[in-house]
């Protein structure tokens, strides 16, 4: 990274000096096309539900029940509540399973045949299609209850969650160094206190992301909680009944004949977008504080 | 590092204490609405029910306008309606999770035997018409195109709109030189059926071929997802003809074509039109019955009922109630809010068949 100028007098440029800066121009330019080309996209999507949804934004979009079709107004306020719910009954599932097996898996079981079972299995879970998910979760659970509820909702989201979590935590812990672990236990701590005080805290930064990454990932999840969530026009008056969510009506709205219902669909849209950029930005403060 | 683990623990808390709040506006949200707190009680006011219905998406809006002024009337009683699609709430009604179905294509015989809960009655709620739409530059709106010809579009044989057959009932219309491209729905849907139930009806070829259903082996053209899905499809490729609910084309100002009924006259897609197949078809005691192509002068051909669907013995006294008295009202007052939202009225002629209907729903375990 040395500035030719100012070396000029002492080093004495080689004789390709020349062909090799165009190369390095043309490589540079390259790689910053290459990066526009990965960020333009992402703030086109950005950009254009700013533009096509903010102006449907107002208070009563916030506190307001879903006005009927064909009908201007109205808000969204069941299915941002809803849709925080849920992202609560699947983070209370998802994130102490996923964080648990990742520690068994990292800490107490690394190379038995059941730890590479469960590996195995959580990389293939990743890849199910959600909607499959969704019914499962249908069949076990919404036609065993009788009805349609938050909690089948949040079990299915919760089961999309936990392999997320289970692999970016297990790789965070592994990447704490074993000679850490070898510090406590020479300084007298038991394995559990080590993996408490000692592991679970170093790798703390990585292991929120994970979570973040798996909380962020169910919060637009749709096919999911179609058979399971169901979707409410009204507050649900508990986790037993069913419960709306900003995405099945972001899928309710756009499937309409009325305009004043796409504009709600796009200002939805920008909502549940700021909901997520919202998440990974707590979790970054979190973590910022915590490294001061 | 004590006080680090403090700090930490400090913004912990508070990130708990945010989502507390949350919960809180959540919990307390549900209860200030007041008129849909505890089912399970009765209280001075009567009981509280909320009904779960789901079904076709055609009738989502029109659900959704009468729900919202049916607890003007009647405030104990909450409808939360999804539209899942007409198959999956005739799904969900067999699987008895929800509390009535609503579908734009009666339920078949071995649908019919396999709902948990015994025997379904169809409920005419509503009438939907299918507009044929059409993208051809330089062509008017409100082309004619007669039942023959339709059938032979989608069947693949006409495949250019400057075919003599199109020209030969648009005299003065100049058709440019354009191949033919189809749309179709692709999802599951009652507008495919009714729309399949109609081409079969006036095609003996479409009838042995492909015949009728919710989806169907289209022998070409494009698919598209939804009334959207179609509708994108026919604006984004010139030459392109498709179908979609007319609720649709009338709100997003779509180009529609005529149709020839079956007395021979040009018509329009219209409410009108819808209503009048209803009055003119026959229809028999369980009302489960495709309304295409039905006699009287102004019919439009390309019609169909929408039914709610609920099983005839209800287990749940309550509920029950709740949900025949709702149904009364939808056939009843609730059609004054059809026209405004592009949905057609029940004829006046059937209503009191509907009401006979629900007079022999039976309650109680």
């Amino acid at each position: 990274m040395m500035d030719p100028a100012d070396n000029a007098v002492t080093i004495d440029l080689p004789s390709n000096y020349a062909v090799r800066r165009y190369k390095d121009w043309v490589m540079s330019g390259l790689l910053i096309l290459a990066t526009l080309i990965a960020v333009t996209p992402l703030f086109m999507v950005l950009g254009y539900v700013v533009l096509k949804g903010a102006t449907a934004i107002n208070l009563s979009f916030f506190t307001e029940l879903p006005k009927p079709f064909g009908e201007v107004g109205g808000g969204v306020a069941n299915a941002i509540v809803g849709t925080l719910i849920l992202i609560f009954v699947s983070s209370i599932i998802g994130i102490p399973v996923g964080i648990l097996s990742a520690i068994y898996l990292s800490e107490y079981d690394r190379h038995s045949w059941l730890a590479n079972a469960v590996r195995f299995t959580t990389d293939v879970l990743m890849g199910i299609p959600s909607i499959i998910v969704g019914i499962v979760v249908y069949t076990a659970l919404v036609l065993a209850m009788g009805n349609f509820s938050a909690i089948a909702g949040g079990v299915a989201l919760a089961i999309i969650m936990i392999p997320t979590v289970i692999r970016a935590t297990e790789e965070m812990l592994n990447l704490v160094p074993y000679s850490l672990r070898e510090a406590a236990y020479a300084l007298g701590f038991p394995k559990w206190r080590t993996v408490l005080q000692i592991v679970l805290p170093a790798a703390a930064k990585g292991i929120i992301t994970g979570v973040m990454l798996g909380v962020a990932r169910v919060a637009g999840e749709t096919a999911p909680l179609l058979f399971t969530a169901f979707g409410n026009s009204y507050w649900s008056r508990s986790i037993t009944e069913p419960i709306a969510a900003l995405p099945l009506q972001i899928f309710n709205y756009t499937m309409s004949p009325y305009k004043a219902q796409h504009a709600q669909a796009w200002a939805a849209a920008l909502i549940l977008i700021v909901l997520v950029i919202a998440l990974n930005l707590i979790a970054r403060f979190a973590l910022r504080s915590k490294n001061a | 590092m004590l006080a680090k683990l403090a700090k930490r623990n400090k913004v912990l808390i508070g990130a708990l204490a945010l989502l507390a709040i949350v919960m809180t506006i959540a919990v307390s949200g549900c209860g200030s609405t007041g008129t849909n707190t505890g089912n399970s009680v009765g209280t001075a006011s009567g009981k509280q029910v909320m009904l779960n219905g789901a079904g076709s998406t055609f009738d989502l809006p029109l659900f959704t306008k009468m729900f919202a002024e049916y607890p003007k009337v009647n405030p104990n009683i909450n409808v939360n309606y999804q539209g899942v699609g007409s198959g999956a709430g005739i799904q969900q009604l067999s699987d008895m999770t929800i509390d009535f179905g609503a579908s734009d294509a009666p339920m078949k015989d071995e649908q019919m035997a396999a709902a948990k809960g015994g025997k379904i009655l169809h409920i005419p709620i509503t009438l939907g018409a299918v507009a044929i739409a059409y993208n051809v530059p330089g062509v008017p709106k409100k082309i004619k195109i007669a039942p023959d010809v339709l059938a032979d579009i989608f069947l693949g044989k006409i495949k250019n709109w400057n075919d003599p057959r199109i020209a030969a009932d648009n005299p003065g219309v100049k058709f440019p030189d354009l191949a033919i491209n189809t749309a179709h729905r692709s999802d599951g849907s009652g507008t495919n059926y009714i729309v399949t139930t109609y081409l079969s009806s006036i095609s003996p070829e479409w009838k042995e071929k492909i015949g009728s259903g919710t989806s169907v082996n289209w022998p070409g053209g494009v698919g598209g997802k939804g009334n959207p899905g179609v509708a994108q499809a026919i604006q984004q490729t010139p030459g392109t003809i498709g179908y979609i609910e007319l609720a649709y084309a009338i709100q997003n100002n779509i180009t529609y074509a005529q149709m020839k009924n079956k007395d021979g006259k040009w018509v329009s897609p219209s409410l009108e039109g819808a209503s009048e197949s209803a009055a003119g078809a026959t229809i028999p005691d369980d009302m489960r019955v495709m309304i295409v192509n039905a006699p009287g002068e102004k019919v439009y051909p390309i019609s169909g009922f929408s039914w709610v669907l609920l099983y005839q013995h209800q287990k749940d006294k309550t509920k029950g109630k709740a949900l025949v008295e709702l149904l009364k009202w939808m056939v009843h007052d609730g059609q004054n809010y059809s026209e405004s939202l592009d949905y057609a009225k029940l004829p006046q002629s059937m209503v009191g068949r509907i009401d006979k209907m629900l007079g022999t729903v039976t309650y109680g375990s």
